[in-house]
């Protein structure tokens, strides 16, 4: 064993000393990323009731609806309307199935990035799976860990002609407020109640 | 004096030589469009398939594979692409599957959705029908699917554009993967671009392709791309039909002169041997420049070849001279066996030339000319350029079993041969002739499976069925296609066809549009219906104003014309499928997954009058038949000439028979051995067979004069040797090309040379004892 080598070895004992010291003092205290990540990762399964208002630049006054909102892992998210009508939204596996009107359709995540992006989005959020928002959306997280904000903006310029930004914003590990903002100046804003 | 006159004469041939030579590099023009080998086209229907094939719509698109890298990559290399090559000049679109290209196309369909849609009609947009259409978008704002059709729902509510769309999609388009196109697999993504030169023209494709290669070198280095379609092919065989021309003609020239040298073991002999050939090819194409106005790739390859034919004469003229004899006694000997060689091979060759077909013509045409001038240079020029020289070079011995000389059995055994393979041809016929047309393009096996499978994969299938519709004008036929929607919806209902795709729907007949645009309710009553259906929805009252003006706008708006769609993807569909022919105008409806035409064609009568069902393929079959046909009859022409050429200048039947019999023996012969390994036999087959009945005449001739004596037995044995070894290295090189043409004409004349020696050896007159012939 040569110096040289000692040297190195040095130098990987320091690396792993400080990567403990970083993780530590992260979970010590401040609000972050890797923390609300770990905070949403934390509920196993997920069902709330939602209100949702349509804001549009054509309506007098904003379209409001409602029904459940569910996760269930790994990657299962399902939007069951109930009031004005009975509509059903299910991401499961790489597709969008759509109950309307009692008609089944079925989508391929795949074939749209819009549709990839959307689906990327409530997966990512509801499963604290900051790998997967990042690959749609540059993150920029706000508050603490009581009242936090995470401010999604699409990278891709397919899906920025029509997303401005997502807003998603709640309390710890529980999400209370997702809010799309068009391009075009349209929004929804749904509430977890 | 005696050598610088000799000098002189040298100097003087090769003076004429340079001088032809330097006209050939300055005239000859060179192409490779490989339509010229297509058969003349005799029938409207089949002009249109060569027209198509030429440079219609389908022979216009490329085809472009990204493959070799994850789906992310692939699909932003894809929209890169796309995004380059849509602007660069050499290509009118590139299309890959997204949803936000050719702008100028949708804003087209947009402003003229109201006369495109089949929905518009008196109902559409009375107050009940805008009130449930209003409803059904109040609640798809809510779905994340809205936001693609939000930018226009003010001008749109009732979603005619989306029913103008929805007409137009063909249904059979490939997956859609990051919202571009992709095999069903995700390993390859898939572009469609339109190039703006034609199909055959190979240079302008060439270019074209460098110009997708550099885009995706820029867009992404690692990605790697496959191109195919029509025009790939044309550029690609002019590159292989030039490499092979010059590799292996260089080949051939290499090995021949290797064997000449080992013959005369002297360089004058050689360069004499090579003078006629020289002045053959050079004339010959010069000839077919001036003919034909230009030359074509496959025909230079060819020519190379036609050394291998020609270099016999000087062979045979020079290792005939006995010792101490001068090549003008040679000459005088042999003159009239070389002039019957000479013949009969132009005989042959004449077939060709009166063919329709501008590829086969030209090959003939270098054939007689280059034959001709070969057998008179040697003739003449060789004995001029030595005058009284005796040329001194060693004479090779030839050993020979002299009891297969004098045996029966070989000969027995070669027409027992014979028999069968004529026996063999009788009972397999005709399955073994070939009726693709895309046998005679010059493309590769393996670059078509390559298209074929990509083809396969992005779901668009080769159309083979159209339907036709006729008329007298544009706005006619037009309305004669509209006629048959109807009946095309019941055969798509049936299961006959797959699906169809109708120019009418994006350019219905002017009737019909100003028919849809009457139908609009003026802007009062728009109104009125708007704000009645409006009562009680979550829209605000102004929200449609848009919608208002643009049905305002179409009522008084011009039809939409073709030109309209000038440089978009539909455009270059409407000028592809529609079309003027002789003075009617013809929509061409193509239909796919056709199962029985015969159903079809059957329930024609319900259509207009000059419907008419169209199959390209059986047209192109039809055109490759009809085409054999022709040449059969010329070849059969062609055999007549030279039985009757060979009966005067032999001067006897029986001679004639000793000439003609293995000549004819070895193309049933050859024609058995190469059906017999599994080979269709197709135009370029025929046209090499016809190349071995003028070898095997040759041969026949040489072999068939009586020798003076043992002597000049022998030196007829090494001619020949030395000639047929020639034929087949030339041929045999020949047959290593990957251009189906070049190996098919390649193998047939090796294989038919080598049969043609070995029966011409066993059937010519076994010695010299009876010879006592006065003919020479």
């Amino acid at each position: 064993m040569n110096v040289r080598r000692l040297a190195d070895v040095a130098l990987i004992a320091f690396a792993a000393l400080l990567a403990q010291a970083t993780q530590s003092l992260a979970q010590a205290g401040d609000f972050d990323l890797v923390r609300l990540m770990q905070l949403l990762s934390l509920a196993p399964a997920i069902e709330v009731p939602y209100t949702e208002r349509k804001y549009s630049s054509l309506l007098a006054e904003p379209i409001v609806s409602s029904g459940t909102l569910s996760y269930r892992r790994p990657d299962t998210v399902e939007k069951n309307m109930t009031a004005p009508r009975n509509e059903r939204f299910r991401i499961a596996g790489e597709e969008l199935i759509v109950v309307r009107n009692g008609a089944e359709r079925r989508f391929p995540l795949s074939s749209q990035p819009l549709l990839s992006a959307f689906a990327a989005s409530l997966r990512g959020v509801l499963a604290g799976d900051a790998a997967l928002l990042r690959s749609h959306y540059r993150l920029a997280l706000e508050g603490e860990e009581q009242s936090w904000r995470l401010e999604m903006i699409p990278l891709e310029e397919e899906i920025s002609r029509y997303v401005e930004r997502i807003t998603v914003s709640g309390r710890a590990g529980r999400i209370e407020q997702i809010e799309v903002r068009e391009a075009s100046g349209d929004r929804s804003v749904l509430q977890v109640r | 004096m005696f050598f610088s006159r000799s000098a002189a004469r040298y100097g003087l041939a090769l003076l004429c030589f340079s001088a032809l030579g330097l006209l050939a590099a300055k005239t000859v023009r060179i192409e490779t469009d490989f339509t010229a080998f297509l058969p003349p086209s005799a029938t409207p229907e089949e002009r249109l398939l060569i027209a198509q094939l030429r440079d219609g719509l389908v022979s216009r698109l490329m085809l472009v594979a990204l493959h070799g890298a994850d789906e992310n990559t692939l699909a932003r290399a894809s929209r890169a692409l796309a995004e380059k090559l849509g602007r660069a000049p050499e290509f009118d679109y590139a299309a890959n599957g997204s949803l936000n290209q050719f702008a100028v196309q949708a804003e087209v369909l947009m402003r003229h959705r109201y006369a495109l849609s089949p929905e518009v009609n008196s109902q559409r947009f009375s107050a009940p029908a805008l009130r449930a259409a209003l409803e059904e978008q109040q609640a798809q704002l809510g779905s994340p699917f809205g936001m693609l059709s939000r930018t226009i729902l003010a001008r749109d509510p009732t979603g005619e554009f989306l029913a103008t769309l929805r007409q137009l999609d063909p249904g059979s388009m490939p997956a859609l993967r990051q919202g571009v196109w992709f095999s069903a697999d995700g390993q390859r993504a898939f572009l469609i671009a339109q190039t703006r030169a034609p199909g055959f023209d190979s240079v302008r494709q060439a270019s074209a392709m460098a110009t997708v290669r550099s885009a995706l070198a820029e867009a992404n280095p690692h990605v790697d791309m496959t191109l195919t379609g029509p025009g790939v092919f044309a550029a690609e065989s002019r590159r292989l039909i030039e490499r092979d021309a010059t590799n292996l003609s260089l080949c051939s020239a290499i090995a021949i002169l290797a064997m000449l040298m080992f013959v005369y073991r002297s360089a004058l002999p050689v360069g004499l041997v090579l003078t006629p050939v020289a002045f053959g090819l050079l004339i010959g194409v010069l000839v077919v420049q001036a003919l034909f106005g230009s030359v074509h790739g496959i025909t230079l390859g060819f020519a190379a070849t036609l050394m291998g034919e020609a270099v016999d004469y000087p062979n045979y003229l020079l290792l005939n001279t006995a010792a101490g004899e001068t090549a003008r006694g040679a000459a005088r000997r042999i003159g009239r066996t070389l002039a019957l060689a000479v013949l009969t091979t132009v005989a042959s060759a004449l077939a060709l030339t009166l063919s329709s077909f501008t590829g086969l013509a030209q090959l003939g045409v270098l054939t007689m000319v280059g034959v001709t001038v070969a057998g008179l240079a040697t003739h003449r020029l060789i004995p001029w350029l030595l005058g009284g020289r005796i040329l001194d070079f060693r004479r090779l011995h030839v050993p020979t079993s002299a009891a297969v000389a004098q045996a029966k059995w070989p000969r027995m055994i070669g027409l027992a041969a014979t028999l069968c393979g004529a026996l063999w041809l009788a009972s397999t016929h005709p399955a073994w002739w070939e009726r693709d047309l895309a046998s005679i393009s010059p493309i590769p096996e393996d670059m078509r499976a390559m298209d074929q499978r990509l083809r396969r994969e992005m779901g668009a299938p080769e159309v083979s069925f159209f339907l036709a519709s006729r008329g007298a004008s544009e706005t006619a036929a037009l309305q004669a296609a509209e006629e048959v929607l109807p009946v095309l919806q019941k055969w798509k209902q049936a299961d006959w066809i797959r699906s169809y795709d109708s120019p009418a729907w994006y350019l219905p007949a002017p009737a019909t549009q100003a028919a849809r645009l009457r139908s609009l309710p003026d802007m009062p009553a728009l109104q009125k219906n708007l704000d009645e259906a409006l009562h009680g929805l979550a829209f605000r009252a102004d929200a449609f104003a848009p919608f208002v003006r643009d049905v305002a706008a179409a009522r008084v708006q011009a039809p939409l014309t073709r030109a309209a769609y000038a440089a978009t993807p539909l455009g270059a569909k409407l000028n592809a499928l529609v079309v003027e022919l002789e003075g009617q105008w013809l929509v061409l409806t193509p239909l796919v997954g056709v199962g029985d035409p015969g159903k079809l064609a059957a329930s024609l009568s319900a259509m207009p009058e000059g419907t008419q069902l169209v199959d390209l393929k059986q047209i192109s079959t039809q055109m490759v038949d009809g085409f054999r046909q022709a040449a059969l009859r010329q070849a059969a022409v062609g055999a007549l000439l030279i039985m009757v050429l060979l009966i005067f200048g032999l001067g006897s039947l029986k001679r004639t028979w000793h000439v003609a019999a293995p000549a004819a023996a070895a193309l049933v012969l050859t024609a058995a051995l190469l059906t017999a390994g599994d080979q269709r036999l197709g135009v370029f087959h025929l046209v090499a067979l016809l190349l071995v009945l003028g070898i095997g005449l040759n041969y026949a001739l040489f072999f068939e004069r009586p020798p003076a004596d043992a002597a000049e037995r022998d030196r007829t044995r090494l001619a020949l040797a030395v000639c047929s070894i020639s034929t087949i290295t030339t041929f045999g090189f020949l047959s290593l090309s990957a251009t189906p043409v070049l190996h098919a004409i390649g193998s047939t004349v090796a294989l038919g040379a080598l049969v043609s020696l070995v029966l011409s050896a066993l059937w010519a007159r076994p010695s010299e004892a009876r010879a006592a012939s006065p003919m020479h």
